[in-house]
């Protein structure tokens, strides 16, 4: 944890693509077993956000601080933070020539140089969780869209990390196989896990969120209980994003 | 899925009399034309040439040829103006094949008869087809052909593991690490391989007075040569790897080295196996260059074999040789490559093994 308590910080965060300003000062934090909802308009910088807080983009000024340890200090081992920092993707990202199994033990072998029994037990115990554990020794290839992203999620939870980022993980899914994946991260929040969702269902965000951010233009406008903000917008952009989704 | 036989008797259903003989002339044409004048020629002996001479310009090899000539007008013609009135597709394609066939036993054989007819034919047969020739050097051509392979397979092992350093260099942010890389692969592709062949023994071996035969000097100048090529598939390979696949990796912690090599390398490899194979052959090839050097007798490749056979025996018969040589080395491989894009593209290799 930081000082302030908080698990994650985010101090003045500036993200320039070229002469493009993707992030415009963006500051916010998230505590442990917070279920934090980005939302926004595409192109306002929620995906960016996102990856900045794993350091899959490197922001072009600000700190971000994660578990006591500001990781944009160029002297911190980025590769050790990230393991303590699971992702999802829209694109599921597995590895297309390594298995269910595999998927999910080769980080934890080489990486945290778990032995391959242990590696197996976990990664069959994560899978279990997903209702997959049939799918053990399938290739990525061979299961549905829905059943991917499931093993995606699997596999940064075996690292046993202590947040979890999901970056629109159900855009790229057809739209009967929305609901496992949902299903599967609504359980995560409800084990307590603390979460930063980049997502685009509305539903979900009400639900299980327990803070809403909504993003424009670079910059957080609203910030607070997902209930209150969808019933009462107060900034103008937000009434207007909302009325466009739903 | 119906099988090959199944597709066969469906198609043979769909023919219609008419188009069958169309197809069955055509066929007759091309048959009599290339592989039964090929038959009558051995069966009258192939050595020595000058029955090769009496064969082919015998009253019995140019009745083969009229005959398909016949045959072949008769198939064109009739295949050409008849085939849009039949009913099904396999009764119009086997009129159009059947029309194909004829029309090219016709021009072979009209070719055929007018080239054999002229004064510099016998002296054509003698200067290709004299194979009694090759019999005193037929002792050294499989040594000959091994020692192709050999160049080739060992230029193409040093050219694997430099090129796949070279890639990764290039492949790298940093332009300290890149340039050298850039550097090396733009000097070598962009000057030929006879020139780097000359500075390399001739300059270098010969000139520095190194003690080191045309062979291994070979082997490591097409090599390098070879690296070059290698580096720019690798690097190809390498980059056409979704760049999810490496974020993806790094997120869950492995350094950029541990990325590249269980997630991003194992990928491209199998992207990189057919412009591989085809660099391979392309290398095999390019071992006949080396013959500017100078071999040794007993590290002679295949054309340095049919230069020595030829200047020994004035005949272009050894040079004969060589080609089916290298054919037979190259085009199984050639095949090979056809395969494999035909399975990478059914995205079979996606998926374990």
């Amino acid at each position: 944890m930081n000082e302030d308590g908080s698990l994650v910080r985010l101090e003045n965060i500036h993200k320039a693509f070229g002469d493009n300003l993707v992030l415009k000062g963006v500051d916010f934090s998230v505590k442990p077993g917070q279920v934090v909802v980005l939302i926004g308009p595409s192109g306002s910088g929620k995906s960016t956000l996102l990856r900045t807080i794993n350091l899959l983009e490197e922001p072009t000024e600000g700190r971000v601080l994660f578990d006591g340890t500001e990781i944009t200090d160029i002297r911190t081992n980025v590769n050790e933070v990230r393991t303590h920092i699971g992702i999802v993707f829209q694109q599921f990202n597995l590895f297309p020539h390594r298995n269910a199994c595999d998927n999910i033990t080769l980080a934890l072998r080489k990486v945290l140089n778990v032995s391959q029994g242990e590696a197996n037990k976990r990664a069959l115990q994560e899978l279990k969780h997903i209702g997959l554990e049939e799918k053990a020794s399938a290739y990525p290839s061979q299961l549905s869209g829905g059943q991917q992203q499931r093993v995606a999620i699997a596999r940064a939870l075996a690292m046993r990390p202590k947040l979890m980022l999901f970056d629109e993980v159900t855009s790229a899914l057809d739209p009967e196989l929305v609901k496992e994946v949902l299903d599967a991260m609504k359980r995560l929040a409800d084990e307590g896990m603390t979460m930063v969702v980049v997502t685009h269902e509305m539903g979900f965000a009400r639900e299980v969120g327990t803070r809403l951010l909504v993003m424009d233009d670079g910059r957080i406008v609203e910030d607070g209980d997902p209930k209150e903000i969808f019933a009462a917008p107060q900034h103008e952009r937000t009434r207007k994003f909302l009325s466009d989704v739903l | 899925m119906k099988s090959r036989s199944q597709r066969l008797s469906a198609w043979l259903n769909d023919l219609t009399p008419l188009s069958a003989g169309v197809l069955a002339l055509g066929a007759g044409a091309i048959i009599v034309a290339i592989p039964g004048s090929i038959v009558f020629v051995v069966v009258q002996g192939l050595t020595p040439f000058e029955s090769i001479v009496s064969s082919t310009t015998s009253p019995f090899q140019a009745s083969l040829m009229y005959i398909a000539i016949a045959l072949g007008f008769a198939a064109a013609l009739a295949g050409y103006s008849l085939y849009r009135r039949m009913p099904t597709k396999a009764a119009r394609e086997s009129m159009l094949a059947g029309a194909a066939l004829g029309l090219q036993a016709v021009l072979f054989s009209a070719a055929f008869l007018w080239f054999s007819s002229g004064d510099l034919f016998p002296i054509f047969i003698r200067q290709f087809f004299s194979f009694d020739v090759l019999g005193e050097f037929m002792g050294t051509f499989l040594n000959a052909a091994r020692n192709t392979v050999f160049l080739a397979f060992f230029a193409q092992l040093i050219g694997m593991v430099l090129g796949a350093v070279f890639a990764l260099m290039a492949l790298s942010d940093r332009v300290v690490v890149r340039a050298p890389a850039r550097l090396y692969i733009n000097l070598i592709r962009g000057t030929p391989l006879l020139v780097q062949l000359s500075v390399g023994y001739l300059g270098i071996v010969l000139g520095l007075g190194l003690d080191v035969s045309v062979y291994r000097a070979g082997i490591i100048i097409l090599g390098l040569n070879a690296a070059a090529y290698t580096a720019e598939i690798f690097r190809a390979g390498i980059q056409s790897i979704d760049r999810g696949q490496l974020e993806a990796a790094r997120s869950l912690g492995m350094s950029y080295l541990q990325a590249m090599r269980y997630v991003v390398m194992p990928q491209a490899i199998r992207r990189v196996i057919p412009p591989l194979t085809n660099e391979f052959v392309i290398l095999i090839k390019d071992t006949s260059l080396i013959v500017i050097l100078g071999f040794v007798f007993g590290d002679r490749e295949l054309l340095a074999w049919a230069t020595d056979a030829y200047g020994e025996s004035f005949n272009a018969t050894p040079f004969i040789a060589a080609v089916l040589g290298y054919l037979a080395i190259t085009l199984p491989l050639i095949r090979l490559v056809t395969a494999l894009e035909r399975k990478l593209r059914s995205g079979l290799v996606g998926i374990g093994a």
